[in-house]
Formats: C-alpha cells, structure tokens, sequence
C-alpha cells in the first residue's frame, strides 16, 4: 500500500495552496487556493491533473480547507460551481464564517479593477451551503473507512491542521500554522499520533526567530517614535489576523503610555472582523478566553472609524489598512499620499509576495516606486519591517516534526533554496526521509498495513498477566553505537515478555493467528502426528 | 436498634442497599450501643461477598468507634488476601484510617496485589504503596521499574510516580540500577500518553539528579545531559508536561555555562572561542546536546499558558546563580516578564529577581529601567511591594539609575497613598547603599526642602518626608560625608513620628531621635575625640536628647567590667551562700505557684482581668528576682515559664467563657495566642529535666488541655495532625497513670471517654478542667545554652569575601546538657536563609553540669553585599512528642526550642568598592 501525494499548488511555492493525497484508496484535497501574484492561468490549480475527464465528484472523496486566507480557499468557489464539485466540504467554524467574507472582498477587488470574474455572490453563497463545519479534536467519520480531525493550529482564528485516517494509513496537514502564541491566537496543539506521512508548509524554512519581546517591543518603539514626531503610522494587513494581534498591542500601549493619538481600522470589514472574534472566542488565546468573561480584549478603547478625510489632515495617527502588503485598495491609495514624507512610517510584515508594492519596499530601499505605468511615488517615509509573521520559524517546525516523529515528510508552502536546507536537516537530524515535490509532481510513499490476525485466548490471557523481566547487558551488544556509553557498565533493561511470548502463525487458507508460544509447540505436534 | 435481629437473619442473603444505608446511620451514631456494633461487626464481615459498600462501612466503624478498630482493621485485612480489586479498596481504606506506626505490607502481599488481574487496583498499589505502607525499598523498585513496560498507559503513569517517590526516601547505592530506572524514563519521554511523559519527566529529574549525585567525578557531565533532556521536553504540546519540565530544570544543581546560555537562544551557538574553553568531553557532549537546549527557556518565557511562564520564571531563581553570564542574559528575558498580563508571572519575574539581587548577579542596566521601575506604577499592590522589595537591597552603578529610581518610587507615592510607609522604607535602603549620590540628589533638592520648612511654598509633606529620608540614611553605616547640610537632620525631627517606620530595621524611635539631634549639631560643636561613627553604636543607650552621648556609653561599660571583677573575687562566698538561698527560692517559687490553682477559681466566676492583673504582678516579681546559684536559676526560669503559660491560658479561656460583650477577638488574635502557649508549653517540655511523676502529669495535662482547646476552637487545616499529637501525648499520661495507679483528674477521664469515641466535642472535658496545685520539688533543671561571639558588634564586623565562607568563632557554654539531647546552631539572614550545623555534644569540655565549646561555625552562603548581619542562635531538638518529623534535608528532623536569644553577628565586605 502506498500514499500517493499529487502537489497542485504552493509546491516549492507560496501561493495557491492545493495538495491531492490518495491514502488507502481515498482521494482528498486538502486546501483550495489560489495565487495572488498572478491574474492569468497560473491564478488557480491545474484540476485537470485530478481527474481529466472532468467528473471530480468520482475522482475526490472529500475536500479539506485549513484555513480563511485566499491562498487556501481562493479557488475552492470556483472548483464547486464552475468546475463542478459537488462532494463534501470540510472547515472550521470560524473558517466558514470568515471565508465568504474574504471571497466576497476578493470578488469586490477583482470588479474594481476590472479584470474577468472567476465567480459571482451567489457562487459564493451556493458554495458555502455545501461546506460542512467541524469542531477542534472532533472525529468526523466521512465515509466508512475515512476519519478526519482537526487539531488547533495557531496561524489565524479558526486555522487548523487536519488528522486523516484511511484503514491503518495515518497522516496530517498542517496548513499553516504558528508553534509560538501572540497576543490573540494559542499556538498549535496536536496529539502524538503515529503517522505515516506529515505534510507541513515550510514558510520560513530557514528563519529562526528571537524572543517575540523584542519584537514587540521594537514594533512599539517604532510606532511611538513616529507618533510623537507628528508622523501617520500606515499599518498595510490583512483584514483578519494581524489588524487585531497587532491592535491588541497598540491598544495596550496606549492605555498604558495614555498616548491619545488616534487609531483607525480602515474598512468595515475589519470592524466586522472584530466582531467575529468576539463571537469566536473560544477560538482565541488562553489568556483571552480567560479574560473574557471580565473584559473583551477586542473591545478597543483607542480605536475610531475612519473617514476618507482623514487621509489628508494634519497631525499624527495610526491607520490599519486593507489589504496587506500594499497590494492595491485604500493601503495603495493611503501609500501614495503618505510615502513622500519622511515623517511617516509604514509597517511591512516580514514577508510579501513577489509583485507587490511591499516586496518592492522591503528588498532593497527604493526612492522611487511605479505603481502602474502612469503613477510613480516617490518614497522618503521610514520603512519598519515588523518580523511579526504567524507562520512558525524553522526551530518549530522542527520541533513538531520531532514531536509527531512520522515516517515520512513532505515540505510544501515554502521558497525552493529554503526549502531544500530545512529537507537536508530534517533527513540528518531527525532520520526521517524528507521530500520537496514541484507543482504539479506526485510522489509516492510507503504505507503502513497491519496484519489483522486472530489472538488466541491463552495468549490474550497471558497478555493480561505481567510479566517481565531485567536482565543485565552489555551496552555495547545491544544499543546502538552512537549510544555507546562512557565506562562499558551493564546497563540494567527492563523487558515485558508477554507480548514477545506471542508468535504469529499463517496456516493455509486461515486468518493469521496470534498464539501464545507453549500453544505453538503444541500445534506443531499435532501437525507431526497428522504428517 | 430493632434493626439489629433483622440484619442477622438476614446474613445469608447479600445486603440490600436499604440495610446498608441503615447500618451506615448506626455506625456513625456515637450512641449505639455496643453490642448493636458487634452484631453488625459479625454481619459485616459474614456476608458471603464482601462488596465496596462493606469495606466502607466497616472503615466507618473503625473512626467512629475506636474500641472496634482493631476488629474492623482485621477483617479489612484478611479482605486483602486475595489479589482482586476488593482487597487493593481495603488496603485503601486501611491507609485512611491513618494507625499511629504505618501498616507494614509483607512482601508477598504486596507482589501479588500488584500482579492482580484488576488494573485500577494495580494503578493505585503503584501509586501509594511506597507512600502509604512500608515497603521493602529494593521489592518496590523492581516492581515500579517492571511496570513501566506495562501496556497500559496509566500503569506507567503510576509506576513512574511510585519511582519518583521512591528517589525521595531511599538510597540507592547501586548506580546500575539507579542509571537503568533514568534510562527507562528517558525512552518513555516519547511515551505516546501525556500523562505518562508528565510523570517521566518527573523521574527523568528526580534519578536524573541522584544518577549524577552517585559520581563526583562524572557529576558535571549527568547534571548536563539532565539539563538538555528536560530541555527537550519544553517543546511537548502538553501543558503539564511543559510544567513539570521547568519545575525539573528548577532543580538542577550545576550545568555548564554553555548549555545555559544555550537555552537562552533559539539559534545553536557555535562559538569557537567558548568551545577551546570548554574541555574535551564537555564540548563533545554540547555539540550532540545542543539542539535540544536551544532556546529552552525563551520558550518557556514566551508561553501561551501562565502556568508554564511561572515554572519557567521559578526555574530561573535557581539556574541564575549557577553562571553570572547567564544571569546577565536572562535578565534581559525576564524584564520582559514585568509586562506580563498575568500577575502571578509578574510577581514570579519579580521574585526571581530579589533572589537574584541577594545573590548579587542582578546586574541592572540603563535599558532595562523603563520596564523594571515600571512596575513601581503597576496597578497590582504586591507587584509595586516586590519591586521595592529589590529595590531596597539593589546596588545601581551610576547616578542616572539611581535618580530614575527615586522618581518612579516618588511617582509611586504620589498615585499610591496606601504605600507610604513602604516607599519610605525604600528610601532609607536606597539611601544607606548609595550614598556616593546622595550629596547630589540633597544638592537638586536642598532648596525645596527648605522652602518647605520655611513655609514659602506648598508644603507636598510626602515628597519632602521622602527626600529627608533619603538625605539622613546616607551617613548611617558610613563614614561622614560632610555634603549633608546638618539642618536636614533638625527637619527630620519635626517630621520623626512619620518616618521612624522606615528605619525600624536597625534602631527605633528613640534612637534615631538621638542620631538626628546629634548629626544636627554642625560638625564643629563635637567633641573631637569621638568619631561620628562610633556615636552610632551607642544609640540606644540614649533616651532624649542627651548632648554627651558618647561618654555615656564608656562609663557604663566601665562600671560594667568593676562588677564582674567584684564577681571574680568573691567565689567562696558564693558556694556558702547558695545552699541556703536555693531552698529559699524553692520556698518563693512555690508559694508563687501555689497562687495559681486559686486564681483559676477566680475565672470561673468570670474575672478574668483581675486574674491577669495578678498574674502579671507575680510575672513582674519573679523576674525581677536574681540569685547566684545555678539551681536558683532553674528554679525561677521554671517558674517564669510556667507563670507565663498560665497567663496565656488565661487568656485563651476567656475565648471559651460565654461572651460577655466586653471585648471581642478576633480569631486571628486567639490562633496567634494558641501558637504561643503551643510554643512555650514545648519549651517548658523540652528545655526542663528532671520533672517527678506528678510534675510531669501536671504538665501533660497541660499540654493536653492546650491541643484540646486547640482542636475546640480552631477549624484548623491541620485537625488531624492536633489530634494525632493529643492522643499521644494521652497514651502518655494514660501510662503515667497506670505505673503511679494514681486517680486521673476529671477532666482526663472526660477526654479518654471523648477519644474513645472519636468525638470532636471537646468543650465538654475542657469545662472540667482546673488547674492543679504544682509543688515543686526542686529537682528541675533547666537545659540552656549561652553563646557568645568576642569582639564583634556593629563598629567592630567580622571581615567577609562575598561568596566565601565566613568562620563564626562562638564561645558556648551548656547547662544541664545531657547526652541524648541533639543541639544545632541555627544561622539565618534577614532574607530568611537558614542555615543550620550540628553541635556534637562529645566535643565540649566539662564535667558535670556545665560544659564549654570553643567552635568556629562556618556559614556558607555570604551574601553579595557591603554588609550583612547573621543571627545565631543555638537550639534544642523538640523530641517530646515524635508525632510529624519535619523532613529537612541535612538538618534537624523535629522542630527547634532556642536554648539561648539571638546573637547577631556583624560582617563587612572586604572588597566593597
């Protein structure tokens, strides 16, 4: 038996994330993205790979989303209602209720600029009627043989890994994920399972990160610094995400420093964005969920609705605007009426994607930027990278590999160089065999099966009896030779014999049986007699 | 009690719930008569199959009636014969009914019990056996260490806990068998159950460390691998077993730099330099380790859970004193943790850093004042009291910190009224260790100050309260700088009443009135052969405003040395004198004590003041009483000690008296009194030999009357450990009275019954109590100690390196010492360190009643300070009553009774700057 991995998307890549497993017979698409660098083609995954006939309902068992960012729910409309999906759709809560509202501002943005729509409102609507919304560590038994579950995944609100279960195949997806928690997410959390294959985003393959203290403080820094020049403080994020993690900082800062420079949240998505967080609060940090019974952290004291006016009046303010990475909307506008003075600061995540105003901004220090072929600012505003990023650093991704200890690895979500020096360690720290397919490669692996063999009684009731014994041994027979200890002392064992005790026998045209080892004597008698 | 003939014809059948329900009822009716027990007793154990609900009633009979205890404890016992689930319940409910000396479980029994078919019963023999029952140490490791293979996760769960309790009590002199239990924790570290890899990580620690404590030699290299393994386990998704790995890592005892800083960074440090500087093995052993080091405790620090991000702090108290390196770096972490949301890690970060402080590795720099004096505004009260907690013993570098310092702390007065008195005290710290800035800090304020006092400007009293505090506490301890204008000691007199408190630590009220008024004469006006310094020491000699000081203190030390000479000269007279005198004092101290027994009558009636009046007046007159001899001192120490103790019971009764609304206690106040009979009636017990039988059970029943007033009025936590002591101390008078066949008094009678019968209701014996008359006979010797240390006081310190050793040369002489009594000198610093060393009684030179020791006492842990003062004290082990040892590592097992007052002992530091 094998599982058969087939990359549609973000292999060796970030973007468009889209993983085709087929585990034990199973076909099961995990995330449904699309790339946000490109408008053409290359937008979406290559389905046809899939199925070329086109009868995806045959060819798929089930569709899982991880989580509400476009990269990883993008397409999953398109695939539904154009290309015809009609299986079962699986995400979070929170993800199904935030996803829509990410499509329906993706849908808004592409209408604005005037390029071709992929897929309408009512796709998204129709779309959504079809997901089926589950619970952290609830086990959903998706047909007979396929059981999936989802463990909590830090990353954004409602962002989970998946667990999937095929007969005795075992694997997970991680999605993306964050191992440190920030001021409004936990940090992932999974049980030790026995997997065969581990399928996990490699964002930051090689970046390790320091203290978040330091950052925080430095972001804070920044910010006050600019603030209390009579600078404006341009904050480009993601709706959802970022905007509350890092106004949850500010707001904090605020009261605490009493600064009463104002704070604005750009659109009323991200208002509504709040609004869903308090809704799903179980969703969030340790320390939120605690606190909130006395005082909602999402109920900001500083923060005010913002006014186009706004823009061009005098005197210092902090604005967060849509979309990240100063990809287009009100942030491009904002930027290019802001940029030419040196007294503003704009905030850039650690990182964006290639073709964005803010790649441009953080490789390089450019003086002057073409937005489009007629416009070109000039830029003398402060640049502050905020390293605040809610993916892992490579040490987590380490650790979890290490703590879940599969069989067998694969990279995706990550840049090609980055990716094969995180492969390299995995394979020489770990001793797990690591892989990086491209888009669009399939790589196969060895699956777990086991044996399922009778027990005979007297074995089962000796497995009930312990029995074990020590024995004294030379280290240096039994251990391995890295293990090889210091002074050659016989090393005390312990070993429980009874299951050892058990011997497995394949007769003929039988089951495979599992006896306990005075029985398989007595068998073999019996057979000399028969012979 | 119809029920009764029911519940035996009855015994074939299995009992039904209903009879269960009304034996139960029964069983714990005080009332029941006994035969009605024994039949139900008989039905109990008769019914064909003991259930769950039998083996509880039969615990039921047990507590609530003591005569059918044994009988109840042997059928519970031959319940256990078996190995079923039945027989581990009843090993469980005989570990409830708590028997003064622990069951003894034979070895047959236990194995079998363990290796049962039930699995919870085997879960919990692994558990408690080791705790609850006596059980051969090398049986129960090999069973626990068997059971770690088991396939049942909550087996291995419970037999690792059993190994962790097991490293607590037993020695293990076998590293084999020591390295093999470590090994097979760290392999069930991957274990897939979190509580099996909560409990590893615990056994992982705990052999971990007695593994490395086996080889002195291979120490540095175990307590390092320990290190990383726990290390590694700081990763684990789950929260408990990330707990228990920072609670491990709290223990450990040395680690090599290197893997300390190591866990400080995420990234792996390939430092050449640092490796030629580690040698061979150890480098070795970092390269394979560092991986799993990396970044531990930023880990720890940056947590989701506060749970994790305390134990992570806690784990910092410890490892901070093991490199000043590390120390520094993780300081720089742990100023972070002051903006934590929760107060519990704000508090821990904090109190890491005091102990940081006091260990002298709190190097405090420019950039972290913001966060650190930040907390002097926090909202949370215990948080600004931590932080000034350290700022009071903190050494800042230079003058900018120190004038930070002292604007957050007047901030903190401002927005914090309530804590006036503690920021003072700060101040004066403040002021006492720096005083090199002081002369600025008066310069910037002098101006203000006088205006203040001169009544042209707005008078913030706070404010200058604060700033005079600061500019008087400079010149203590310190030669005299001159910069400090002596009218700022005449202001500070005004406001005395105010900040006396903050220097209530080295002298009081009176005494810092007297060091103002003379510090506010100028300089000139002094007599110039007194050094301003030494006037100090002979502060509180002084009452008022004395000009002269300093002579005062010379003529009384003189008139001092004239008595003792007298003394010396006169010896022969003595002895004829003594006889004499003693039995004169015999006759005093009896007819002091004859008064008692009287005056208790006296209470009954309500008149409790008049009593006490009395008894303080008979208090007064026995200490003011002095004789020569030895035995005259006995005497009267007894008798001062057992006036006391009346008093105090007294006072207590008066609790038991119905309220008559003259005044009200609080239970604050009747607890803190019952904690003081409960400590002289120890001294009395413990420091007093030679008691006839009938002074002793007059004593007891003292003691007796105490615990039972004790257990009547406090709704203690610790109910049972009172009771366990007051039923020994009973079986002890109860064999007095059964040697001397002397009638107990009423009041001993009432208690045996209410023991008898497990009752709580102990107003019902007290209100028999009297007092007894206590003839005393004279033979009562009292056990003490004098200590004295030659040529120290506060002028005159012993030197100190900080973090050397320091010698304490003390003179002891001991009285009535006899053989079988273990005697420690007790060290301790203000920061409550405690130090103890064992007195050996064969060293002391002397025969007879006296005995005398010259002993140089080493005190280990001298703290990174200009100066610091220890107080010794020698003490007696309480061995009276051998009911709870205090389990001590290296120290005494059972509590202390000073044998002598404190002495404190003065150092300086040698290499202070």
């Amino acid at each position: 038996m094998a599982i058969e991995t087939l990359v549609l998307g973000a292999g060796q890549e970030v973007g468009k994330s889209c993983v085709v497993v087929n585990i034990n017979g199973k076909r099961i698409m995990f995330d449904c993205g699309m790339h946000m660098g490109y408008t053409d083609h290359r937008r979406f995954p290559d389905f046809s790979l899939i199925s070329p006939s086109g009868n995806f309902n045959d060819a798929l068992s089930c569709i899982i989303i991880t989580h509400f960012h476009l990269d990883h729910v993008g397409a999953l409309v398109y695939f539904t209602e154009v290309c015809g999906y009609r299986g079962p759709v699986y995400m979070t809560y929170p993800t199904k209720a935030l996803s829509p509202l990410m499509l329906e501002d993706f849908r808004k943005m592409v209408d604005r600029r005037g390029e071709e729509e992929q897929f309408t409102s009512e796709h998204i609507a129709e779309c959504m009627k079809k997901v089926i919304a589950v619970d952290l560590k609830q086990t959903v038994q998706v047909d007979e043989d396929l059981q999936i579950r989802a463990y909590y995944a830090g990353h954004v609100i409602g962002a989970a890994m998946f667990y999937v279960k095929v007969g005795d195949a075992e694997m997970v997806y991680t999605g993306d994920y964050n191992m440190t928690p920030d001021r409004h997410l936990g940090a992932a959390q999974i049980d030790r399972l026995r997997l065969d294959l581990l399928i996990t985003e490699s964002t930051y393959a090689t970046t390790i990160r320091d203290s978040k203290y330091a950052r925080e403080r430095e972001f804070l820094k920044a910010v006050h610094k600019c603030v209390s020049g009579g600078g404006k403080v341009l904050i480009p994020t993601f709706a959802l995400g970022r905007a509350q993690e890092l106004c949850i900082l500010l707001d904090d800062y605020w009261e605490r420093m009493n600064l009463k420079v104002p704070i604005y949240f750009s659109s009323g998505l991200t208002i509504q964005a709040n609004m869903y967080y308090k809704m799903l609060i179980s969703w969030t940090s340790q320390k939120i969920k605690d606190t909130y019974s006395t005082h909602s952290a999402f109920d900001f004291k500083n923060v005010h609705k913002f006014d186009k006016s706004i823009i061009d009046a005098p005197g210092p303010c902090v604005l967060f605007a849509t979309p990240g990475m100063i990809r287009g909307g009100l942030s491009l506008e904002v930027f290019k009426h802001w940029a030419p003075s040196e007294k503003n600061l704009v905030t850039l995540p650690g990182y964006c994607v290639v073709g964005t105003v803010g790649h441009k901004l953080t490789s390089g220090k450019p003086t002057k930027i073409d937005t489009d072929p007629d416009t070109q600012i000039d830029v003398r505003c402060q640049i502050h990278q905020l390293a605040f990023s809610p993916h892992t650093d490579s040490k987590g991704i380490m650790d979890l590999v290490k703590f879940l200890s599969p069989k067998h690895v694969m990279l995706v979500h990550g840049e090609k160089p980055k990716m094969a020096s995180l492969k390299e360690r995995i394979h020489s720290e770990l001793g797990i065999p690591c892989y990086t397919p491209a888009n669009n490669e399939t790589v196969s692996i060895p699956s777990t099966h086991y044996v399922n063999a009778e027990a005979s009684d007297t074995f089962i009731r000796n497995c009930l009896n312990p029995n074990f014994t020590f024995r004294k041994c030379n280290s240096v027979d039994t251990c391995n030779s890295t293990l090889i200890d210091r002074n050659l002392t016989p090393e005390l064992q312990v070993e429980d014999e009874r299951v050892v005790d058990g011997v497995l026998v394949m007769e003929n045209n039988k089951k495979a049986k599992i006896v306990q080892r005075d029985e398989l004597l007595l068998m073999l008698d019996e057979k000399k007699h028969e012979v | 009690m119809d029920d009764t003939p029911q519940l035996q014809s009855n015994s074939e059948q299995p009992l039904t719930l209903h009879t269960l329900s009304s034996i139960r009822s029964l069983l714990i009716n005080p009332s029941t008569p006994k035969p009605t027990l024994s039949s139900i007793l008989q039905t109990l154990t008769r019914s064909s199959q003991l259930t769950h609900h039998t083996l509880n009633l039969l615990t039921d009979l047990a507590i609530h009636h003591p005569s059918f205890s044994q009988l109840a404890l042997d059928s519970l016992l031959t319940a256990t014969e078996s190995p079923t689930r039945l027989a581990v319940d009843s090993l469980a409910s005989i570990s409830e009914l708590s028997f003064p000396d622990s069951f003894e479980l034979d070895d047959g029994r236990f194995v079998s019990l363990c290796f049962g078919p039930s699995i919870p019963g085997r879960i919990w023999m692994l558990k408690n056996a080791g705790y609850l029952f006596k059980v051969r140490p090398a049986l129960l490791f090999t069973v626990l260490l068997g059971f770690t293979k088991d396939p049942y996760p909550y087996v291995r769960a419970a037999s690792l806990e059993g190994l962790v309790g097991l490293s607590e009590r037993g020695d293990f002199n076998d590293v084999s068998m020591v390295k093999g239990c470590y090994q097979r924790a760290l392999q069930l570290l991957t274990d897939m159950e979190d509580c099996v890899r909560i409990s590893a990580v615990r056994v992982v620690a705990s052999w971990g460390l007695m593994l490395s404590a086996s080889n002195a030699d291979m120490k540095a290299y175990w307590c390092n691998e320990v290190f990383a393994k726990l290390c590694s386990m700081v990763r684990d998704m789950s929260m408990k077993v990330r707990v228990e790995a920072f609670n491990g890592l709290a223990k450990m005892e040395i680690v090599s730099k290197d893997f300390l800083l190591q866990s400080l960074s995420k990234r792996v440090l390939r430092n050449e330099k640092q490796m030629e500087a580690m040698d061979q093995s150890t480098s070795e052993q970092f390269v394979t380790l560092a991986t799993s080091v990396a970044g531990a405790l930023v880990h720890g620090l940056e947590e989701e859970f506060f749970e994790v991000r305390k134990s992570a702090c806690q784990s910092l108290h410890t490892l901070t004193i093991l490199s000043v390196e590390f120390a520094r770096e993780a300081l720089d972490l742990l100023m972070d943790m002051l903006n934590d949301d929760s107060v519990v890690v704000r508090l821990q970060a904090l109190e890491t850093m005091h102990h940081m402080a006091i260990n002298g590795c709190l190097k405090l720099q420019e950039k972290h004042l913001h966060m650190f004096l930040g907390a002097l505004v926090d909202n949370c009260r215990e948080v600004r009291c931590a932080e000034r907690k350290i700022l009071k013993i903190v050494k800042l570098n230079d003058l900018a910190m120190f004038k930070s310092s002292i604007d957050r702390l007047m901030e903190n007065l401002d927005s914090y009224l309530q804590d006036e008195a503690d920021v003072f005290s700060a101040f004066s710290h403040l002021g006492r260790n720096h005083k090199k800035f002081v002369g600025y800090i008066v310069k910037e304020t002098f101006e203000e100050v006088e205006a203040a006092f001169e009544g042209n400007d707005e008078f913030k009293s706070a404010r200058i309260a604060a700033l005079l505090i600061i500019s008087i506490s400079a010149p203590l301890f310190n030669e005299y700088l001159g910069v400090i204008p002596p009218v700022l000691f005449s202001y500070a007199v005004t406001l005395l009443d105010r900040i006396y408190d903050a220097f209530s630590d080295i002298m009081d009220k009176d005494a810092l009135l007297a060091y103002l008024c003379e510090k506010s004469r100028p300089p000139s006006y002094s007599a110039p052969n007194i050094s301003h310094s030494e006037g100090e020491q002979q502060l509180p000699l002084i009452e008022g405003d004395t000009p002269n000081c300093a002579s005062n203190g010379v003529i009384d030390s003189e008139v001092g040395s004239q008595i003792m000479k007298e003394q010396k000269e006169l010896p022969s007279y003595q002895v004829e004198q003594h006889q004499s005198e003693y039995s004169e004092v015999t006759k005093f101290v009896n007819f002091i004590l004859a008064k008692c027994p009287d005056m208790w009558q006296t209470i009954e009636t309500g008149l409790t003041n008049e009593v006490l009046r009395s008894l303080r007046c008979l208090k007064e007159e026995l200490s003011t009483m002095k004789f020569d001899s030895l035995g005259s001192h006995d005497a009267l120490a007894f008798a001062l000690l057992y006036i006391r103790i009346i008093i105090l019971l007294v006072e207590v009764w008066e609790h038991l008296l119905p309220a008559k609304g003259s005044r009200s206690h609080g239970m604050g106040e009747l607890e803190f009194k019952l904690g003081k009979l409960d400590r002289r009636i120890k001294e009395l017990m413990s420091t007093f030999v030679g008691f006839s039988a009938e002074e002793e059970l007059n004593m007891l029943e003292l003691i007796l009357v105490t615990y039972a007033l004790r257990l009547c009025k406090l709704e203690t936590i610790c109910v049972n450990l009172t009771f366990k002591r007051l039923t020994s101390i009973y079986s002890c008078v109860e064999s007095i009275l059964k040697e001397r066949s002397v009638l107990p008094s009423n009041f001993v009678v009432e208690l045996g019954k209410l023991l008898h019968e497990c009752s709580l209701q102990f107003d019902r014996c007290l209100k028999l109590f009297s007092l007894k008359k206590f003839v005393f006979h004279g033979t009562v010797k009292h056990l003490k100690a004098e200590l004295s240390i030659s040529n120290n006081d506060s002028l005159h310190p012993f030197p100190f390196v900080s973090g050397l050793p320091v010698s304490i040369p003390c003179k002891i002489k001991l009285h009535n010492i006899i053989s079988n009594c273990k005697l420690w000198l007790r060290m301790s610093l203000d920061d409550g360190l405690v130090q103890y060393v064992f007195l050996d009684l064969d060293n002391f030179i002397g025969t007879g009643d006296v005995k005398n020791f010259d002993f140089v006492a080493p005190f280990y842990r001298t703290p990174k300070s200009n100066s610091f003062t220890l107080k010794v004290c020698i003490s007696l082990e309480c061995l009276f009553e051998n009911v709870s040892p205090i389990q001590r590592y290296g120290g005494p097992k059972y509590e202390l009774v000073p044998l002598c007052k404190e002495k404190q002992v003065y150092y300086f530091n040698v290499n202070k700057d």
